[in-house]
């Protein structure tokens, strides 16, 4: 008899800490789909992306690009075009993004050219970067803790740091840790990391300004994991609801692509 | 006293450093790069231009094959494109370079106008659209070598470089009517190319419809995407003189840092020789193939491996039995038709962006010759500024006597060149 019931407690802490367990993974997932939809807008839209590229405290680069992201009905994961502005030899240049579908192509030689997600076009940021990304479709949260962090604008803010792993081997990176405020749900910063460990880059999301009917992050500054001196800047700007259709979205409309 | 108060003073300041060092703050590293994008310049994005222009001037040297001489190259062109939307659904497309070349070389320099390409491009609703004018149209998968290119025979006007990016660039389009339907996973693409003229013109400022437009031809596209990683093309081309010749592209992911992609057609056609030499051959069934793989480093090195063949091109034994003459006048007809010169090729190419240096791109290739065991090499180092791009190109060709590229004219050029975008 007694052993009965000591089995019964048991089972019940169990199923108690099983489904705390549970409870949290689905709270760092939650918390990680609030950040996701403090950074993109919720229906189809064009935003401006300023990339201002630094080496040892020297701008080296700029260019200026405008993205149209749609999110796919099937799965969640947004659709990207993104049409390159500036500078001149880059102009009109077209890159198509749907998930690991990656497509580049070069209105002079009219070629459509496949590319795999390690083909980098823009410096050191990844194709992955300068798109809307769902990070809660492509990876498991785990909450890791409560802590002070400091954001873009060196301002303390109470946050959730979450262990981000790849959902699958198809994503940019291995792991992510991404520092998400408990008030507001809005990204802070985040670090990402290799399979081997190395951290890549750090990202902070700053400049919060009102877009699209939410608070969301205007500006982006990545630093290189090897090389800190290594900065990019992605400055967003003229947020507009666009409708971008199917159509659109694949590779044989790159050449027809005209934007009124 | 004061040594006193100095460490005290000293031990403050480490207390207020630890602090400032805790975990929540950002390390130095981020603040300092915080910092640089506080100071980051603030002005408007740029905004989209509908026309691109340059200038480019190139000077270089060569030898001559034959007598070992010298030769120099001067070049200066003008390069223009121009896409302008002139209404809700209607856009005009323009492009044309001019190339003015001074050179002692073989062949010697001319001036050349190349309208690329000038067309009306009608979207009826956003999945259905209609061109037409002149337009560069091209397909395939492959890098080095494209069989369902079809409309690159006679395209070219002037080579100022081999890379098969720039050739599929200068290029003459064909004077075409053509209609694509789109739909979400798939597209269906009808042209026509009416014949305007038999025989190429080549004063400076021809429209040389002859050359893009000798007979009435058509080509059929049609793609349908099986998954993100497979998105092959089915293609039918012919003409009143082009018995319809079938073609297929595909192209796939592999893992995350390959692509691995195929191209491939078959129909009757008569073989190079005949083309050449305008024997009254009968036509036979050809195939022309290209199969590579791309892979990019994690420093973004993409390497490309492509193997190519065209059983219209003559074999080792067929290549030794032509004389002298007959091999550089074929030569000359494969460069006209941009086909294959021999029955089997390896084509290596390399681009590297930002290589030691960011902004410098280096990128070349190399073709091997598989029947005659001559080679084919291109490299090219370029700089870019923010309107100007400068680059230094060297070409070679090497080979024993009576192989492929002993049959170039050249031996070998160099040559620099200066960009500015206007």
């Amino acid at each position: 008899m007694k052993l009965d019931i000591v089995l019964r407690a048991v089972v019940f802490a169990l199923c108690l800490a099983l489904s705390f367990v549970a409870s949290a993974e689905r709270s760092a997932q939650d918390i990680l789909a609030a950040s996701d939809a403090i950074r993109n807008p919720s229906k189809s839209f064009a935003v401006t992306v300023t990339m201002l590229e630094y080496r040892s405290g020297k701008q080296t680069d700029e260019n200026t690009l405008t993205i149209y992201s749609k999110a796919d009905a099937t799965n969640g994961q947004y659709r990207s075009l993104i049409r390159f502005v500036a500078p001149q030899r880059d102009a009109d240049k077209l890159m198509l993004k749907n998930g690991n579908d990656l497509w580049f192509y070069d209105p002079s030689s009219k070629a459509s050219i496949r590319l795999s997600p390690q083909q980098r076009l823009l410096g050191q940021a990844s194709n992955g970067d300068v798109v809307t990304v769902n990070l809660a479709k492509d990876y498991k949260a785990e909450l890791l803790g409560e802590e002070d962090v400091a954001d873009g604008e060196r301002v303390m803010r109470r946050s959730y740091k979450l262990g981000l792993a790849a959902a699958s081997p198809d994503v940019t990176y291995h792991r992510v840790e991404m520092w998400v405020e408990t008030t507001s749900s809005r990204p802070i910063k985040a670090r990402f990391f290799a399979e081997s460990g190395h951290l890549l880059k750090t990202a902070y999301y700053r400049k919060y300004q009102m877009q699209l009917g939410n608070e969301r992050p205007t500006e982006v500054v990545i630093i290189d994991g090897l090389d800190p001196s290594w900065v990019t800047v992605l400055r967003y700007s003229d947020y507009a609801w666009r409708e971008v259709p199917d159509a659109w979205l694949q590779r044989d409309y790159l050449p027809r692509f005209k934007p009124s | 006293m004061r040594w006193i108060a100095k460490n005290i003073a000293l031990l403050l300041c480490a207390a207020g450093s630890a602090h400032a060092a805790g975990s929540g703050d950002a390390p130095a590293d981020d603040l300092d790069a915080l910092s640089l994008a506080d100071k980051a310049p603030t002005a408007a994005p740029k905004e989209s231009l509908q026309w691109r222009a340059f200038v480019e001037g190139a000077g270089g040297v060569g030898r001559l094959r034959q007598d070992t001489s010298k030769f120099s190259i001067l070049r200066g062109s003008f390069d223009f494109r121009a896409d302008a939307a002139l209404a809700q659904g209607l856009r005009a497309v323009f492009s044309d370079r001019l190339d003015l070349v001074d050179s002692d070389g073989v062949p010697p320099g001319e001036n050349v106008n190349t309208l690329r390409e000038a067309y009306l491009s009608w979207a009826r609703t956003e999945d259905q659209v209609l061109d037409l004018g002149r337009v560069n149209i091209r397909n395939g998968a492959a890098m080095g070598f494209n069989p369902t290119d079809w409309f690159k025979a006679n395209a070219l006007r002037a080579i100022v470089n081999p890379d098969p990016a720039v050739l599929r660039e200068n290029r003459q389009g064909t004077v075409v009517l053509q209609g694509q339907q789109l739909w979400s996973r798939a597209s269906l693409t009808a042209a026509f190319s009416p014949r305007l003229a038999r025989s190429a013109d080549s004063a400076t400022f021809a429209l040389n419809v002859g050359a893009t437009n000798p007979e009435n031809r058509y080509l059929m596209a049609g793609s349908y995407k099986l998954s993100d990683k497979m998105n092959p093309q089915l293609l039918v081309y012919g003409g009143e003189d082009t018995p319809p010749q079938v073609g297929l592209n595909l192209s796939a992911l592999v893992g995350d840092s390959a692509v691995a992609y195929g191209e491939f057609t078959v129909g009757k056609g008569a073989s190079l020789i005949a083309q050449a030499l305008t024997l009254p051959e009968p036509q036979s069934y050809q195939q022309r193939a290209a199969l590579g793989l791309t892979y990019t480093t994690g420093f973004n090195l993409s390497l490309t491996a492509e193997a190519q063949y065209s059983s219209a091109a003559p074999t080792a034994s067929q290549w030794d039995d032509l004389p002298g003459a007959v091999q550089q006048q074929l030569l000359l007809t494969a460069q006209s038709l941009q086909d294959l010169p021999t029955r089997s090729q390896l084509f290596f190419f390399a681009a590297w962006k930002d290589a030691i240096v960011q902004r410098f791109d280096l990128s070349g290739f190399l073709r091997q010759d598989l029947q005659t065991n001559s080679q084919a090499l291109w490299l090219e180092g370029r700089y870019s500024w923010q309107s100007a791009e400068l680059a230094l190109q060297w070409q070679l060709y090497t080979g024993s006597a009576g192989s492929l590229y002993a049959a170039v004219p050249q031996s070998q050029t160099i040559q620099l060149v200066l960009r500015m975008y206007l």
